[in-house]
């Protein structure tokens, strides 16, 4: 069942100083299945992170549409939750506050939120940690927290903008692998930004590839792995195949990069 | 062992030291017959004096009535300050109408109005009142509507994610967020205010630190003037100490 | 979900300040000052307050003709200006050195940190009497009053600038062969420079606060003798144009060493 439509999607954003707009991401279609995992990776520019924040609601659509479960989005909404990079967590608040903020701000019954709160926690392994602040955290178990915070409130579509983004290679690798566990207990619907492209093959179902100026899809590209995926894989033949050709795509736009200045 | 101890509390030592030293070297001025007492007054005479005015209840009688002024005016300085920075830092309309006032308040000596406020108020605690809240109201202010203003973006946008109201964004993470720099406002904000009562009570009040100075500098005591200064002084220092303590704890959850 | 939306909106207009044109906030701003001039105008006029007590622009205004042409205007400004300039040069040749040392030198911190940090602390205004006392009440007072506000906004700045300079910075001087002198000169005064002009900046308030403060306390002239004077004969008119001409002396020098701040400060690759 097609989960989410996105249709001839056109995103701008004014610039403060002048009256142009900058065409973030233009003539983007796609569907995607109920239970897909989807990545995304492009260079710096490329729109990836617009695109997802549009499917959030937190960019304005400027044409075309995104439609989920049938409802155009047109702001945040239950069916979705996100997880960011690492800034994301309010500092003053506990693990376990940061993971029941999100049940407040949706308005969640009282009682039931701290013991789903817990729950989550627990899910990501940081029972003992429930009473840290942030800044008490390694990165890695700041972005668990981020995880659980979002998938606490049960959405239909997980969307992540580059969660491992701030992580050393060897924690990212681990992370990687924890959310492939995690997923496959329940495999929502999840669409995964990220610049590395091991890890975006790793998870993917089908990897989005975008270009730049404007923002657009080069290729979608289908990956043919069995699950549950394991780390062994990343040795294989197909995986090298994947690997090349997301590569040769990567440094095409690497070329043309140094002329244009960077909009991030 | 010595050396140990000396090393783990050196700056407490050399501070102790430093103060100590002034005293001393205060003393022996005077002693010396290098200056004369009547200019400076001795520590050992203001000590002395000082436990006259403790005894007879003047001193205790001064602080208290300081602290009242004090108290009034850092109160009123904090509610309209948090109120017109939150309003100002939430709507930028209201930032806008308040600027051109700040403006001019941030530039304008306050006590160049001192005597418009007589001329209101007459003299004693009403304009002793109003010179140190518009004195302590500037920073806190300032602070307040900074700290709303510069809300975290990345913090804003995933409470919007989850569905957050403006309300919600306002009251759990604009409002907490702002919490150490609206106490450092509350800071700076003390010590103005302690500035203001005393000068306003150097001007006309029936009592008070600043005004027992003024009373005793027309009597040409300068060891009743120091008792007052003292403490003044350290009233600054403590209550600063207090804010700066208090700064501290509201900001333990930021990452340094 | 259409409702989170155009809440969302609403939060995107306060919390992101580039929304607005800059010409909506200007607006405002102006409009605030014109309704205020013209309330301050008008409220006496219906009765509403009581003229006598609040005065008017007008009135204000031509007051502000009466004291340039018939009020001696220039000799009690003079007066102020040469408490203020001699107060405040004598603290900026004393405070910058010992700033320099205190940033310098750990020992000398240790030992005089505790006074210095209790007199940045402390109303030094309330040492006005005493000063009074020592020196009379003409200008000597007033001038040891402004130097004494002045000075220890700066060293307490001039210290923090040179402490927080550049470790690497220094390093990488001294593998050149730099000295102390040379990595003081070339390395810990430019960089603190931002710094030390934070702490003139913020004692030109204060230098102007101690001005007004000594005159209105005892003297025979300057311009806060003319505060006290037309505070008692409920001159509002004229005492508001003293404190016009205060505040704008403040504002005008305050704004000057800010510039220079900027200036100073957009040297350094932040």
């Amino acid at each position: 069942m097609t989960q989410i439509e996105i249709r001839d999607l056109r995103v701008e954003y004014k610039t403060p100083k002048s009256d142009e707009a900058f065409v973030a991401i233009d003539n983007i279609s796609l569907d995607i299945e109920q239970g897909e995992f989807i990545t995304i990776v492009g260079a710096s520019g490329c729109g990836k992170s617009t695109l997802l924040l549009t499917i959030a609601g937190l960019v304005n659509v400027t044409s075309g549409s995104v439609t989920i479960n049938n409802n155009t989005v047109n702001g945040p909404g239950r069916d979705r939750a996100v997880v960011f990079q690492d800034a994301s967590l309010l500092p003053w608040r506990s693990v376990l506050g940061n993971v029941k903020f999100g049940l407040e701000m949706q308005r969640w019954k009282d009682d039931d939120i701290g013991e789903r709160a817990k729950r989550f926690i627990k899910m990501v392994g940081l029972e003992k940690f429930t009473d840290y602040h942030p800044h008490q955290l390694s990165g890695g178990m700041r972005q668990r927290v981020n995880i659980a915070r979002a998938l606490a409130v049960d959405p239909d579509v997980l969307l992540m903008d580059e969660p491992f983004g701030a992580l050393d290679a060897q924690t990212r690798e681990v992370m990687g692998d924890e959310l492939m566990n995690i997923w496959e207990r329940d495999r929502k619907t999840a669409l995964f930004v990220t610049h590395d492209i091991d890890e975006a093959i790793f998870l993917a179902d089908r990897v989005i590839v975008m270009g730049r100026d404007p923002g657009r899809i080069k290729e979608v590209m289908k990956i043919d792995m069995e699950r549950p995926r394991n780390a062994a894989m990343f040795e294989s033949d197909e995986f090298a195949k994947y690997r090349r050709r997301l590569r040769d795509h990567l440094e095409e736009d690497m070329a043309s990069m140094h002329l244009v200045t960077e909009v991030a | 062992m010595m050396l140990d101890f000396y090393r783990r509390n050196e700056a407490i030592i050399l501070g102790t030291l430093s103060l100590a030293s002034i005293g001393v070297v205060w003393q022996f001025v005077v002693d010396a017959g290098i200056v004369n007492p009547f200019f400076i007054s001795t520590p050992s005479e203001v000590f002395a004096e000082a436990s006259i005015q403790l005894e007879s209840g003047k001193l205790y009688k001064n602080i208290a009535a300081s602290m009242y002024s004090f108290v009034l005016a850092l109160g009123l300085a904090t509610i309209v300050g948090i109120f017109l920075g939150v309003l100002a830092g939430w709507f930028r309309d209201v930032e806008s109408i308040l600027e051109p006032f700040i403006w001019f308040k941030y530039s304008a000596p306050t006590i160049a109005f001192y005597p418009l406020f007589v001329a209101w108020l007459g003299y004693g605690t009403p304009t002793i009142v109003a010179i140190a809240f518009l004195f302590a109201l500037t920073p806190i202010y300032a602070n307040t509507l900074s700290g709303i203003k510069n809300v975290d973006r990345d913090l804003v946008r995933a409470a919007r994610s989850f569905g957050a109201r403006p309300l919600d964004v306002f009251l759990q993470v604009a409002l907490p967020g702002s919490v150490p720099i609206i106490v450092a406002g509350l800071r700076l904000g003390v010590g103005r205010a302690l500035t203001g009562v005393v000068v306003a009570e150097l001007f006309g009040a029936s009592a008070g630190l600043g005004y027992s100075i003024a009373y005793h500098a027309q009597l040409l005591e300068t060891s009743k003037m120091m008792v007052s200064i003292v403490v003044i002084v350290l009233l600054g220092v403590v209550l600063t100490q207090l804010l700066t303590w208090l700064e501290k704890k509201t900001d333990s959850w930021r990452v340094h | 979900m259409s409702v989170v939306q155009s809440d969302a909106n609403k939060i995107n207009a306060n919390a992101m300040k580039f929304d607005w044109p800059v010409s909506r906030s200007t607006t405002i701003s102006v409009l605030s000052v014109v309704i205020f001039f013209l309330a301050w105008q008008i409220a006496p006029e219906l009765g509403l307050v009581n003229g006598r007590f609040t005065s008017q622009p007008s009135k204000v205004y031509l007051a502000a003709i009466e004291v340039f042409r018939t009020d001696n205007f220039l000799f009690h400004a003079r007066i102020s200006l040469t408490e203020f300039v001699l107060g405040f040069s004598l603290a900026l040749a004393v405070s910058v050195p010992l700033g320099a040392l205190l940033g310098t030198s750990r020992y000398a911190r240790l030992l005089l940190d505790p006074p210095l940090m209790a007199l940045y602390i402390a109303p030094t205004l309330i040492l006005l009497p005493i000063m009074v006392i020592w020196l009379g009440i003409d200008l000597p007072s007033k001038i040891a009053v402004v130097f004494l506000g002045a000075i220890f906004p700066i060293i307490v700045n001039t210290m923090a600038g040179m402490r927080e300079a550049d470790a690497q910075l220094i390093r990488a001087a001294r593998s050149f062969g730099a000295n102390r002198f040379d990595v003081f000169t070339r390395i810990l005064i430019p960089s603190s420079l931002p710094s030390i002009l934070m702490g003139v900046r913020l004692a030109v308030g204060r230098g102007v606060l101690g001005v007004v403060v000594g005159e209105l306390y005892v003297s025979q002239a300057g311009v806060g003798h003319q505060l006290m004077t037309y505070g008692s004969a409920m001159r509002i008119d004229r005492l508001l144009v003293y404190a016009l001409i205060i505040s704008i002396f403040g504002y005008t020098l305050t704004s000057l060493v800010r510039l220079l701040e900027n200036r100073v400060r957009n040297w350094r690759p932040q």
